[in-house]
């Protein structure tokens, strides 16, 4: 017996029949869209005919933000989607995933076949990536002398960093695009230029094409110079894109990839006298821990007030001497750097002769001082050994005695000397006092 | 102590030669082997190379140009753009 059934259990089992039926899911439909409707809801409904039949359609409102154009009537299509049955209605109709104009089909293709054969060539390869020059002397830019491109990056460059451009001009959509392109990638190669940038500005599919096509992802990889796409939006992927060694959003966003920001050179330039002022200061510092080692071990009051004479020198005539030599060379860096255009003799002397002082002035530096400086431990221990020979209380040591008269002056001679006069006898460790009992001068 | 100056050509290096060489004088510098002598010569040559990167950057003048291919060979000529 037969199986009876609802309507809607039957419509429902053609429901479930469409949707496991693959010749109905994942087709093109090509056609043309007649009686356009655009709700509220941001779904659109309309119907797709050829010159034998029509089907009725619906475009969700998700499918609508995938497509780059405005549908209507008459307009020739193709059509993505799969079938469906509306059971309450017992209607079927195409859901549409994705649209686009009629022969752009041909086109996506196309691009599918090229973009599979080139990845197999591993022409897309990370690892063929090449790194952009990090302060670049020219960019060669290949584009329209009239498009937004060049204007984009002539202004970004301005602002961030100047650099010389070399545009090669090129006509970027409809027929000879492509040839116009390579031509332009290889004259900039000869030319010299230190990176590229190659692109357009936003467009249809077909008005990008040049930038799919096989000779321009081929010039890009043959480039012996870093190469940046920018073509279209940011959405856009053209083979280039994925042939370039780096791909940008937008033009501006070319130029940003191709300069550092002057500015911020100059905060790193000035980071880096920081760092070598403050290195200098360290060894100047250095030499003072040097010198405080001597003076440790030279106790006795003379010695360290010799000492810390010469800490005084050594730190003023050190500072001087940077700072002097510092100053002369910088000003006669920037001389030199005018005067070398042309070559006056009696320049380069006047500059040869300020070199010389100079150096005088670090040859001034006190030779003790310098003595103590030098990285040499054996002529640390000299200086300090001749100290310690200056130093009268290290005789003291030897068993020889200091004799001080009434008034604490050092005494030398018997002469003034009288029996009962009262001296001090000073030694190693202590002092007496003591009264003359008798005199002799030797004659 | 009266070694060879090596003194290195600033005005011939390009910014990035420059730009490396700068640091590394700075890392010499700051690694603190030299002494007061070797030291100064350091400083002196990255003084000179800090102005030298320094006139580069302040240098405003810059060369936009179109290139084409001629029958003649390549063919140069300031570029502007058509407002």
């Amino acid at each position: 017996m037969s199986e009876r059934l609802t309507v809607t259990e039957l419509n429902t089992r053609v429901k479930e029949l469409f949707g496991s039926s693959p010749g109905l899911n994942g087709v093109w439909v090509v056609g043309e869209i007649s009686n356009f409707k655009l709700y509220s809801s941001g779904h659109s409904y309309f119907t797709i005919k050829d010159a034998g039949s029509e089907i009725r359609a619906v475009m969700f409102k998700s499918a609508r933000s995938r497509i780059d154009f405005a549908p209507g009537d008459s307009m020739k299509i193709e059509a993505f989607g799969h079938l469906d049955l509306y059971v309450e209605r017992g209607s079927y109709q195409f859901i549409v995933e994705s649209m686009k104009k009629s022969g752009i089909g041909d086109l996506y293709q196309r691009y599918e076949a090229l973009k599979m054969k080139l990845e197999a060539e591993g022409l897309f390869k990370t690892e063929r990536k090449r790194k952009l020059p990090q302060y670049p002397r020219t960019i060669g830019v290949v584009t329209s002398p009239t498009g937004a491109v060049i204007h984009d990056i002539l202004t970004t460059t301005r602002r961030l960093f100047p650099v010389d451009i070399l545009l090669a001009p090129a006509q970027v959509q409809g027929e000879g695009a492509a040839r116009s392109i390579v031509a332009g990638i290889e004259l900039l190669n000869r030319a010299g230029v230190d990176v590229i940038i190659v692109g357009r500005g936003g467009g249809s599919l077909e008005d990008l094409w040049a930038f799919n096509e096989e000779p321009v992802v081929r010039a890009i990889v043959a480039s012996r110079v870093p190469v940046i796409s920018s073509v279209g939006h940011e959405t856009d992927f053209t083979l280039a894109d994925f042939a370039a060694d780096m791909r940008a959003p937008t033009p501006t966003g070319a130029a940003q990839m191709a300069v550092r920001d002057r500015a911020e050179i100059h905060r790193q330039l000035n980071d880096c006298t920081l760092r070598m002022n403050k290195a200098l200061a360290a060894v100047t510092e250095r030499m003072r821990a040097r010198f405080n080692s001597v003076d440790a071990k030279l106790s006795p009051r003379r010695a360290q007030e010799r000492i810390d004479y010469l800490g005084m020198k050594l730190d003023d005539l050190s500072s001087r001497a940077s700072s002097a030599v510092r100053d002369r060379v910088s000003v006669m860096h920037r001389r030199l750097l005018t005067v070398e255009g042309r070559p006056e003799p009696a320049l380069k002397a006047t500059i040869q002769r300020k070199r010389g002082a100079a150096e005088l002035l670090l040859a001034r530096v006190e030779p003790a001082m310098r003595a103590v400086c030098v990285n040499n431990r054996y002529r640390e221990q000299k200086v300090s050994v001749r100290l310690d020979a200056l130093n009268p209380y290290s005789v003291l040591d030897r068993g020889y005695s200091f004799v001080a008269g009434p008034d604490g002056r050092a005494v030398t001679s018997v002469k003034g000397l009288a029996v009962g006069s009262h001296i001090t006898v000073r030694m190693r460790d202590g002092k007496a006092e003591a009264d003359i009992t008798d005199r002799e001068e030797y004659q | 102590m009266s070694e060879e100056k090596q003194q290195i050509d600033v005005g011939s290096l390009s910014f990035e030669e420059s730009m490396a060489k700068l640091e590394d004088l700075v890392k010499r510098l700051e690694g603190g082997n030299l002494d007061l002598d070797e030291s100064l010569q350091v400083y002196e040559q990255a003084v000179a190379l800090r102005e030298h990167c320094r006139k580069i950057l302040d240098e405003s003048d810059r060369k936009v140009q179109s290139i084409m291919e001629t029958a003649s060979g390549e063919k140069r000529q300031d570029f502007s753009e058509i407002e």
